[in-house]
């Protein structure tokens, strides 16, 4: 198995998040898209996902709704909401400005050792 | 925003339905699965793998169900549910510990709230602690006093007060004369005197200055009570003229509801203090009359200072001063608290202090029963923490038992406080200031609920911190004693403290029964007292006084029953009497004494049938005479202790006094000795006393105390009619008080009877707490040894072994505790001195029978569990296993 990282608290909800911009999907569909996404870096344990979903869900970041899959199977399909997407469009501001704040000092650490 | 707020809510009211979230998961398992199947794998396999890729079902839906909002607020009913529950399956222990927390709150606030007035709630006053009492004291007056012409002065002179105000020295009887002449109590104050102490009148106004000069306009004010209760609370009150002692007067002011004089008495109306400089300078040779003096400090003067500062006037004064009265006389300033409370305050700290003993043991009974039930639980606390209770969760469940139980007990506690309080201010002697208004109120409640949160935090802690392990999983390690050092030394503590509270119970009940048992000098049984309030404005000379008393005992004479009837200015054991300065005698012969020295002398001026009805024995000489009454001759007797001061080996009989102190016009001679008399109050020395011969002369009647003694066959009850109407018979509307001797006497005892019977009933509630908490942890212990006993008796130990096994443990805490109680008892008992009477505080009966009375009810309290613990059947305990 690929080794797999620890999502940081609060950037699994990001993702959540950003996984669900394209389309309503299910929970199964958004763990398998992380994982395709970050090419199999990214693991998403189910007993950290289902939890996530709720907390979004009743935050009224996300809406759910029962559906029909493609193999006519019920399934529970989650879509952003109108907050949620500006909730994500908040959230990737911060999440630039963390990256690239840590990048620069990581940068320097790189300089500075080579 | 807001629509995030409506989702919150939504949620909160409808939850999820479970079914939702297990079919979601069985959703994704099965594309997990069929994921797995597309590649290849066997469907068993690609099962088992994708059930563990999954991890734990349950704990998912457990976290799902947690990201509800306001999902803790359910834990909580759970836990007061569960808590509940448990309290049902174990009420022997939930009893124990309501009744304990209801006792030791209840107890502590019902205390707090009579304690509170005195010792820490401020006085009714702006700025209270700024006001003082100030004036001079000396061994016959304690209380400060100011004669006028020296307050004239100081008003003129002194420097570290903002105002000084004077009222008059004590309230008089007054009549309001209407359709129904009715006799009330009367004052004078100042026109100043109600804004120095920050308050004003409920209706109407206060004097004005021009009204409070001598012959200034006549005004009143009255108070509430008679506002109320005489006018119906009438506003055209103001400006009625009523009528006081025969003189027309203006109301202009009604005093408000709970006004209450820096002096603690009562009055009905207030006139103007009128001061008139140049009338202080000349009477009462050239003194003045006294006055009550009370004074508001300057912002930051401090008393000390304001004492420096007024030092040298006091100097001036004192110049003035007879010699006798100069050596005793000094300055005195103190707070108006200290004025008020002096006296109540040792009697409330003690009693605070014995209360809060009470809270602790209880608090410590509580938390030993507590961590009890906790170390019987570690196995179900143990399950649960293995399916998923997480260490924060069991901590929340154990405040939550801890918290309820507090609340229930708070809640029995004030029901009970609110009986004690009712309990004691219906014992309570006259004479504890504030204790009649003592009340249940906010504040007071709040200390409750607040006292019981920390009993619920302490001990509510006390057993979460006790940690579930695993192995307690196991039946064996069940029994693993747990805190119990912690558990042992709260115990080990309760019976310290009962034996402090015991010790100090104990040595007032030995003071009060020397108090009661003493010997008085005097019989009290059958002798009923007579006060008669005669109007002084109607009787406004000695003449008619005394015509109406003479009157008033010839016709008790005929009284059917009556052996004798006796005038005299006051009563023996306690009250006012006439004292006056040992050195002030002057005896035909010898020099006169040392000012300033020999002490106080009661001075009393009687018929000769006070002694007969009061039993006193006339040890030498012989009895005033009916004879004396009408001679020119003064005759004195004089008590056993006064002949011995003055004529040590001398024949007394016969010896004359020349006019000074309790001797006027051409002096007096001494015709006979009486045994003495406790003269004091009941735990104070006795002084030396000298009677004078009351004749039935005018001048000999002036002063305003007169009390008739009648000693008679009958009952008290069947004579008061009869002297009600004898009363009556002469003068129609004077009241009539009327109370047989000894209950007089009884009231005198009421106040050391009140304070033992109060600090016996908390002794009793520590002892009984301990006690309990003793027996709980001793019958606790042994269950929990059950099996180990069983193993033993089994391998050969003899019951008697076994009974000393389990003695051995409570032996060893009880021991401990009566040396550390001993200890401590002995450390504080100090703080008791001053209530205590011809009792040493290290008193040796009393720290012998303490312990063992403590000991032997802790024997008993470890012996009932050990004999249980005695009686178990090896074989039974084994196969239980």
């Amino acid at each position: 198995m690929p080794q797999s990282t620890d999502l940081l608290q609060g950037t699994l909800d990001l993702l959540i998040l950003q996984t669900l911009t394209l389309e309503p999907m299910h929970g199964w569909g958004v763990a398998q898209r992380i994982q395709q996404l970050s090419e199999d870096v990214l693991q998403i344990g189910q007993g950290s996902l289902y939890p996530a979903l709720y907390r979004l869900e009743y935050k009224g970041w996300i809406r759910s709704e029962w559906q029909i899959t493609e193999n006519n199977r019920r399934a529970k399909y989650y879509r952003l909401t109108q907050t949620g997407k500006k909730q994500l469009a908040a959230e990737l501001a911060t999440w630039d400005r963390l990256s690239s704040a840590i990048a620069s000092v990581l940068g320097g650490a790189a300089e500075a050792s080579s | 925003m807001i629509s995030e707020l409506l989702t919150r809510i939504r949620f909160l009211i409808f939850r999820k339905r479970r079914s939702e979230l297990d079919e979601e998961i069985a959703f994704h398992l099965e594309r997990a699965i069929t994921t797995r199947i597309a590649a290849g794998m066997d469907p068993a396999e690609a099962r088992r793998q994708a059930l563990i890729e999954f991890g734990g079902i349950e704990p998912t839906r457990e976290q799902c169900e947690r990201q509800r909002p306001g999902w803790w607020i359910g834990t909580v009913r759970q836990d007061v549910h569960y808590a509940f529950r448990g309290f049902g399956r174990n009420p022997l222990f939930t009893i124990s510990v309501l009744i304990t927390l209801a006792l030791g709150i209840g107890a502590t606030t019902a205390v707090f709230s009579v304690v509170d007035r005195i010792l820490f709630r401020p006085l009714p006053y702006a700025e209270p602690s700024q006001i003082v009492s100030i004036g001079f004291v000396h061994p016959l007056e304690r209380q400060e006093f100011v004669m006028g012409r020296f307050y004239v002065e100081w008003q003129k002179d002194q420097t570290p007060f903002s105002a000084l105000a004077a009222q008059s020295t004590g309230v008089h009887n007054c009549d309001l004369v209407e359709n129904d002449p009715m006799q009330l109590s009367c004052v004078a104050f100042q026109a100043n005197f109600l804004p120095l102490l920050g308050i004003s009148p409920l209706i109407g106004r206060n004097f004005l200055p021009e009204e409070d000069r001598p012959h200034g306009p006549p005004v009143v004010m009255i108070s509430y009570g008679l506002w109320k209760g005489h006018y119906n609370r009438a506003p055209h009150i103001l400006n009625r003229m009523i009528n006081v002692d025969g003189n027309p007067v203006r109301v202009v002011g009604v005093l408000p509801k709970d006004f209450q004089f820096p002096t603690l008495e009562a009055a009905d109306i207030v006139t103007p203090f009128a001061l008139d400089p140049a009338v202080q300078q000349t009477v009462n040779g050239g003194f003045g009359y006294p006055e009550r003096v009370f004074a508001r400090l300057k912002p930051g003067v401090s008393v000390v200072q304001a004492y420096a500062q007024m030092q040298p006037l006091f100097n001036d004064d004192v110049k003035w001063f007879p010699p006798s009265a100069k050596s005793e006389t000094r300055l005195s300033i103190r707070t108006l608290r200290d004025r008020e409370t002096r006296d109540a305050r040792p009697v409330a700290w003690v009693l605070f202090g014995f209360v809060l003993a009470v809270l602790l043991i209880a608090c410590a009974n509580v938390a030993g029963l507590m961590m009890a039930r906790g170390a019987g639980r570690q196995r179900e606390l143990a399950v649960r923490s293995a399916i998923g209770a997480s260490r924060g969760r069991l901590i929340r469940q154990a405040l939550t038992e801890a918290l309820v139980l507090s609340f229930a007990g708070g809640l029995a506690g004030l029901a009970i406080a609110q009986v004690l309080v009712k309990v004691f201010v219906r014992l309570a002697p006259t004479g504890i200031p504030f204790i009649s208004e003592a009340h249940l109120d906010l504040r007071i409640a709040v200390f409750t609920a607040l006292v019981s949160c920390i009993c619920g935090v302490i001990f509510g802690f006390a057993t979460a911190l006790q940690k579930p392990r695993m192995a307690a999983l196991n039946a064996k390690a069940a029994m693993s004693r747990n805190h119990a050092f912690l558990r042992r030394s709260l115990v080990t503590a309760q019976i310290a403290i009962s034996i402090v509270l015991l010790s100090g119970a104990a040595l007032l009940l030995r003071s009060f029964t020397k108090i009661e048992d003493q010997n008085l000098g005097m019989q009290t049984g059958g002798v009923l007292t007579v006060k008669v309030a005669l109007p002084w404005w109607r009787y406004n000379t000695n003449q008619k006084v005394m015509d109406f008393y003479l009157r008033f005992e010839s016709s008790l004479r005929r009284l059917p029953g009556t052996r004798a009837v006796g005038m005299t200015d006051s009563i023996p054991p306690g009250g006012w009497q006439d004292d006056f300065r040992f050195s002030d005698l002057r005896v035909q012969g010898k020099s006169p004494f040392p000012p300033g020295t020999g002490g106080t002398v009661a001075g009393r001026s009687v018929t000769p049938d006070y002694f007969n009805a009061l039993n006193i024995p006339i040890i030498r000489g012989r009895n005033f005479s009916d004879q004396d009454r009408t001679g020119d001759e003064r005759e004195v007797i004089l008590s056993r202790l006064l002949t011995e001061r003055l004529f040590p080996g001398e024949e007394p009989i016969g010896k004359r006094f020349l006019p000074g102190a309790h001797v006027s016009g051409s002096g007096a001679i001494v015709v006979g000795v009486a045994d003495n008399v406790k003269n004091s109050g009941l735990t104070e020395q006795s002084d030396p006393e000298m009677y004078t011969l009351r004749r039935s002369v005018s001048g000999d009647w002036s002063g305003n105390h007169l009390i008739v003694i009648v000693d008679s066959a009958m009952p008290a009850a069947a004579i008061e009619p009869w002297v009600r109407s004898e009363v009556s018979s002469i003068d129609r509307t004077i009241p009539v008080e009327m109370e047989p001797l000894k209950l007089a006497l009884n009231r005198l005892a009421d106040r050391p009877h009140f304070e033992t019977t109060l600090l016996g009933f908390f002794a009793l509630t520590g002892l009984v707490l301990a006690v309990v908490g003793l027996y709980g942890l001793i019958a606790f212990m042994t269950t929990q040894r059950t099996h180990e006993i069983g193993v033993r008796m089994a391998l050969g130990a003899t019951r008697g072994n076994i009974l000393r096994l389990i003695a051995n443990d409570g032996l060893r805490m009880l021991l401990v505790g009566l040396a550390v109680g001993l200890g401590i008892a002995l450390a504080v008992s100090r703080m008791l001195k001053s209530l205590l009477f011809q009792v040493s505080v290290y008193d040796p009966l009393t720290y012998i029978l303490v312990p063992l009375l403590l000991a032997l009810v802790a024997l008993v309290a470890i012996f009932i569990p050990a004999r249980a613990g005695m009686r178990v059947e090896p074989a039974a305990t084994l196969r239980a296993e």
